[in-house]
């Protein structure tokens, strides 16, 4: 009797086990009751995207990675390719990373943190940890507001084509980068962000840039999200614009 | 059986029409959390001064010969609707006080003006918020400094004491038409107003969003902070439902120019 249901609880764990794994690999895409894909929950980007997009060594810069650009190669005007070059040279100071502020997009979506996606019918909030920046995409048919606006995020709209929400953004600012290499943009920059489920805990995320003042044609970056699946995991805060006085608050030596 | 159950649900009903009766016909989102979604924002917005409770205009008014002009303490316990610091502290603000219009020192700065998060609960009594409610969360999100809060409502632990955070750690329960929220895990860098109240982040917050009807909310935090405080301090807010109107960029560290431009007179 004790061996069987010894061998009764193993079959159980077995089977739970096998269930967990199965779980993971074939969960279905989580959908809203209007059977659009739900994509709320917390995803995070892994790798060097936000070193360099394109395919690089390990250097004092950091480690080696895989490029995320199609054809790894950026199509840079001739002129526009020696402001990169010049940002490479000055990139301790000049990338605006370094002094913390809301880093554009696509960045935000690669920075080595996770953010948390909000879908409601009429609007996605994406709320990310680093610099607790926020994202409102519009889904309820509204154009981008008039222009000129320099926002550092820039103005986000978006639509569903199929399973994929498709989010375009403009008006954006001329001063941030695409990565710590001096990858650049103007005011004129225009992104389409895709993102498509594959299954329950990955998101397929591609951006296509467009930027006729910087660039000779649109080119695209192309990388996995993943969900952050363990257990009561919740965003934590990076403030680093703050670090520098938090010393001197609430009052020194408290 | 079935009997049990349903005069348990019937209880549950009556304790719920009791404790508020105008929300009764309240909507319910999926996981049956009353619907509060939608912008809200304080009566009287204003984050000069907590005691006693005067706006920066008036403020300033008042020290150009004007009258003294302020509105209606928020502190409504103690009932003398002071904060009830210990001396040290008490001189710590009152200093900083005297300071604040012509800094000197780094620390006079108000912390808004160097672009930090604020939090619980000065974030309750200056802007205008929107309250999201995804399935088992309430999150807070706020156009001025594009603040967030996310407070999961699924009663899981705090995470580990020696993660401070600007926004600390919230975990949030209804009780009918009342949200309730502890939170602890609170980094406390943020003032409480420009004049220098404040805590450490030894305090506990207890903040109660009352959700009196569909147009009214009334707030109330309770911070305990046995090294600052004699005693817990409550303050209440009473706050309106908005228009739902989209909030747009609110860059701040991005082009802060006040605190580098006091700088100049300032010395580390």
């Amino acid at each position: 009797m004790r061996v069987r249901s010894g061998g009764f609880l193993l079959l159980v764990a077995a089977l739970a086990l096998v269930h967990a794994f199965a779980d993971a690999q074939t969960r279905p895409i989580p959908r809203t009751p209007d059977g659009k894909p739900d994509l709320s929950g917390i995803w995070q980007a892994f790798g060097t995207a936000n070193d360099n997009l394109l395919s690089h060594s390990a250097s004092t810069d950091g480690p080696a990675g895989f490029g995320v650009v199609e054809g790894d190669e950026i199509p840079y005007r001739p002129e526009a390719l020696a402001r990169k070059q010049e940002n490479f040279a000055n990139r301790a100071t000049r990338d605006t990373e370094a002094h913390c502020y809301l880093p554009g997009v696509p960045r935000i979506t690669y920075m080595p943190f996770p953010f948390q996606i909000v879908q409601m019918p009429d609007v996605t909030t994406i709320l990310y940890e680093y610099v607790h920046a926020i994202r409102y995409i519009y889904t309820n048919g509204t154009p981008h507001p008039r222009g000129p606006i320099e926002w550092w995020m820039g103005d986000s709209r978006g639509r569903w084509e199929g399973d994929t929400l498709v989010v375009d953004v403009v008006h954006f600012t001329p001063n941030t980068w695409f990565d710590r290499t001096g990858n650049y943009h103007s005011e004129a920059l225009h992104v389409v962000e895709r993102y498509t489920p594959m299954g329950a805990d990955h998101i397929r995320y591609e951006a296509t840039i467009e930027d006729p003042k910087v660039f000779t044609r649109p080119w695209t970056i192309r990388m996995l999200l993943y969900r952050r699946t363990e257990p009561n995991f919740q965003l934590l805060d990076f403030d680093c614009y703050a670090f520098e006085w938090e010393k001197y608050y609430p009052y020194p030596g408290l | 059986m079935p009997h049990t159950v349903n005069a348990v649900g019937v209880g549950v009903a009556l304790l719920a029409l009791a404790a508020s009766p105008a929300a009764q016909e309240r909507a319910r989102r999926s996981d049956d959390q009353p619907d509060v979604q939608g912008s809200w924002r304080p009566i009287i917005a204003g984050t000069h001064s907590l005691d006693p409770a005067k706006s920066g205009a008036a403020d300033f008014a008042e020290r150009i010969g004007g009258p003294v002009s302020n509105n209606p303490s928020r502190i409504v316990d103690p009932p003398d609707g002071h904060i009830p610091y210990q001396p040290w502290a008490a001189a710590l603000r009152k200093n900083l006080e005297a300071n604040y219009e012509n800094p000197t020192r780094p620390e006079h700065l108000d912390t808004q003006t160097r672009c930090f998060v604020s939090g619980s609960p000065r974030l309750y009594y200056f802007p205008t918020f929107r309250i999201l409610q995804p399935p088992g969360q309430v999150i807070f999100v706020f156009e001025e400094y594009h603040a967030f809060r996310v407070v999961p409502l699924d009663g899981r632990p705090h995470i580990g004491a020696d993660i401070k955070l600007w926004m600390g750690d919230g975990r949030g329960r209804w009780e009918g038409n009342t949200l309730v929220i502890e939170t602890t895990n609170l980094k406390a860098k943020a003032r409480l107003d420009v004049v220098g109240d404040f805590f450490t982040d030894n305090a506990r917050i207890v903040e109660r969003f009352i959700f009196v009807d569909a147009k009214t909310l009334t707030y109330e935090a309770t911070i305990t902070d046995e090294k600052v405080f004699t005693r817990p301090w409550t303050l209440r807010v009473a706050h309106r439902r908005m228009p739902d109107e989209e909030f747009w960029e609110w860059a701040c560290t991005e082009g802060e120019r006040d605190a580098a431009h006091s700088s100049s007179r300032i010395t580390p």
